[in-house]
């Protein structure tokens, strides 16, 4: 048993979910670890594929088959989900954890009008009627900034735009009041003047509301925009986990800096971006040691082993074999022991 | 370029290789491997070309509007979505006419329309002087060596059913290059020069990830040398750092080949990087056009300023207050009347509200050299008025919260 720190909202330990598909075993996510405090937001980014929604469908125990959570801890407060019954569980969704999906049009329901889905979930999570449910709903709508909200409760999705969509989305997951909102890709299929509108909403409920966010995202401008915290995953794994501002300005993980140096920035013309050679390693068929090194600038000979989480500052760990400066390792004292027998030569950073 | 009566046919191709260095595909004649050495040369230079550079596609004028029909037989007409409704430019030899704005606001629709790939309601565009829309099927055919595209797409716009050599030598076959053996040489090339293992001919498009996908696609529009490819969102659906390797592809095949590209985008920072001239598109018309350093440091469009305040940087010491356009994109069916962005426009309401932005539709006029701008009121744009703009907008959510 152990007992939560005080603030600590959710932890997660050593997570593991995988896919048990004909093709063989796809360890989507493999050996996750990190917490969101009260009110903290926390950015998870990482290309498609790296497990960032599936790390999230796993703590709200979304998966199914054929996947399966096969190890680790997602401790709520203190207390782990993965024992909770079903009910439980559907008391903690909603009630505590909410969730908004990236594509608003394929989540809400095409049949009901936007009012019924939101009263719905209060009618589930509160004792209340179906008048009252109604007009939290309508509440609802006008807290997210929708326009006559009262006409617009009565309409259907498709009647509304894909950002009026997002903010019936997010009206319906805070109006149980939740601890935790967890957004996956809340923006990315929007249009950057609408982004930046939910975007501002997003932080305007968060500092009311005093909720914590689990922020998934690709986009690493969205992530500097809200994020106090990150964690960077690749291939099932946290690469990385730091705060916003050393993940971008120190990163540690060459996986990190090859993302960060890759994305064009606005003002900021190159003759020509940098660039992470190759692609995302095969989830059925990863390599083995550092699931980076193929791409990687700084791939050395001890890479085929399993890389070490350093800690290279206090709050910042890196899943890399590079010293905290940055170093190669040295052997016997950053590598194992068993590694001595390579020159101290291959060992160099083959620096491209 | 070739008519189709110039079109070299197989027995008279020249049967020695190809010029590695060339880049031209080796079907086509001597004398048009000359033109695009010139060309090249023209554009290897690496500064932007200059506005007195040779106008390769002219657009004038250019409406697209889709009938909307209903009533009992369907045939009635009850309006039109005005996709592109009006829009003029020309887009210069070796140059890439970057194209950006939200979606909906026809940057799609105008790049088919000059493709034509959808009929125009109005207006022309011509190529290299030769206007196309009155073209017979076999002279556009001709003229579609000259013009490509790239698909946003790379899912849904390969066949599945095709190996990636007959995606890719389609277009050479269709274009009379019968030979079995020089069709697959020609790929093999084809796939060399994108980057892909030309030992891979044979497979098909699901065995490839998603950037090897769009190669393939850049691939199938370089097979009949085009001049011109309009890239349509070709980096959208790839993951950041795959897309970094697309954009440095096109980039490194404009210099070899002096192609000329528009390129349209919805992702500004895309745009910028790849763009020399920048066209932001608001509903259907172009609100501003510009050399791409004028545009992103000097935007004289409310609409423009508002976009690019939008995009969240990448950057945390960067978090600023934006300047957050209330409501949506008015329906094209009904625009606006005057300025169409007179609903949403920041700038109007900083001025008092001015009249004639609702009365009168602001041409594109030149502001400065290089830029043109659609908005009776640009030079009132300033740096301070564009923070003061952005402070001084209601925090969004908590007002409407506290309304009840």
């Amino acid at each position: 048993m152990t007992t939560p720190q005080a603030g600590q909202l959710l932890e997660l330990r050593d997570l593991r979910t995988h896919f048990y598909t004909q093709d063989g075993t796809v360890r989507a996510v493999d050996g996750v670890t990190f917490e969101i405090r009260d009110g903290q937001t926390l950015g998870v980014v990482g290309e498609s594929g790296c497990g960032k929604s599936i790390t999230a469908m796993s703590v709200l125990r979304l998966i199914e088959r054929p996947g399966r959570v096969v190890g680790g801890q997602v401790l709520l407060r203190g207390k782990d989900l993965m024992e909770y019954s079903d009910t439980e569980m559907r008391d903690v969704r909603g009630n505590q954890i909410s969730m908004i999906f990236q594509e608003p049009m394929t989540s809400l329901n095409p049949v009901y009008t936007c009012g019924d889905q939101i009263a719905e979930a209060v009618e589930l999570h509160e004792a209340v009627n179906r008048r009252q449910a109604w007009a939290r709903a309508v509440e609802m709508l006008a807290q997210v900034g929708i326009p006559e909200p009262a006409r617009r409760a009565k309409q259907f999705p498709h009647q509304m735009s894909g950002g009026m969509r997002q903010r019936v989305m997010i009206a319906m997951a805070l109006s149980t009041n939740p601890e935790l909102l967890i957004a996956d890709e809340p923006t990315t299929a929007l249009d950057v003047t609408i982004q930046a509108q939910i975007l501002e909403l997003m932080k305007a409920l968060r500092e009311r509301n005093k909720m914590a966010i689990m922020l998934i995202t690709h986009d690493l401008g969205v992530i500097a925009e809200m994020a106090d915290e990150v964690v960077v995953m690749y291939g099932g794994k946290v690469m990385e986990r730091a705060d916003a501002m050393t993940i971008f300005e120190r990163p540690h993980n060459p996986y990190t800096k090859g993302l960060l140096a890759s994305i064009p920035r606005l003002g900021e013309k190159r003759e020509r971006l940098e660039v992470i050679q190759g692609v995302v390693p095969n989830p059925l068929n990863l390599p083995t040691g550092c699931l980076f090194k193929r791409r990687c600038p700084y791939a050395m000979p001890v890479c085929d082993t399993a890389p070490p989480v350093r800690q290279v500052a206090p709050g910042h760990v890196s899943r890399c074999w590079l010293t905290p400066a940055g170093e190669p390792p040295r052997i016997g004292e950053d590598a194992p022991p068993e590694l001595a027998e390579e020159s101290a030569q291959e060992l160099t950073v083959m620096a491209r | 370029m070739t008519g189709p009566e110039a079109r070299v046919t197989s027995q008279d191709r020249p049967d020695a290789p190809p010029d590695p260095e060339s880049g031209s595909p080796l079907w086509k004649p001597a004398a048009d491997t000359g033109s695009h050495t010139g060309r090249r040369g023209a554009s290897g230079a690496e500064t932007a070309p200059d506005a007195q550079g040779e106008v390769l596609v002219k657009v004038t004028d250019l409406v697209k509007h889709f009938p909307i029909r209903g009533g009992l037989l369907g045939i009635s007409r009850l309006g039109a979505v005005r996709a592109v409704d009006g829009v003029s430019f020309d887009v210069r030899r070796g140059e890439t006419l970057g194209l950006g704005g939200e979606s909906g606001c026809g940057k799609t629709t105008l790049g088919k329309v000059i493709l034509r790939l959808l009929p125009p309601t109005s207006g022309d565009v011509s190529i290299k002087d030769r206007p196309i829309f009155g073209l017979s099927g076999s002279k556009m055919k001709a003229v579609r060596e000259d013009m490509q595209v790239v698909f946003q797409d790379p899912y849904a716009s390969l066949n599945p059913r095709m190996t990636v050599g007959e995606i890719v030598g389609e277009g050479p076959l269709v274009h009379g290059l019968k030979n079995r053996v020089k069709r697959e040489e020609l790929v093999r090339e084809l796939l060399g020069k994108v980057g892909l293992n030309q030992s891979h001919i044979h497979r098909y498009p699901h065995e490839f990830s998603g950037g090897q996908r769009q190669r393939i696609g850049i691939a199938r529009a370089l097979a009949l040398n085009p001049d011109f490819i309009v890239c349509d969102e070709p980096v959208s659906a790839l993951d950041v750092s795959i897309q970094s390797q697309v954009l440095n592809l096109l980039d490194d095949l404009q210099r070899e080949l002096g192609l000329t590209y528009l390129f349209i985008a919805h992702n500004l920072a895309v745009v910028e990087h790849i763009s020399d001239r920048v066209g932001v598109m608001y509903l259907g018309k172009i609100v501003e056009l510009a050399d791409v350093d004028t545009l992103y440091r000097d935007a004289r469009h409310p609409y423009t300023v508002a976009l690019l305040s939008a995009v969240p940087e990448p950057d945390p010491r960067r978090r600023r207050k934006r300047l957050v356009l209330r409501g949506d994109v008015p329906s094209p069916v009904n625009p606006p009347s005057g300025c169409r962005f007179h609903t949403r426009c920041w700038l109007r309401e900083q001025l008092g509200n001015p009249e004639n932005c609702v009365t009168d539709e602001p041409e594109l006029r030149t502001i400065s050299p290089g830029q043109q701008a659609a908005c009776h009121w640009s030079e009132k744009i300033t740096p301070e008025g564009v923070q003061s703009a952005a402070e001084h907008q209601p925090p969004v959510a908590l007002a409407e919260a506290a309304a009840d």
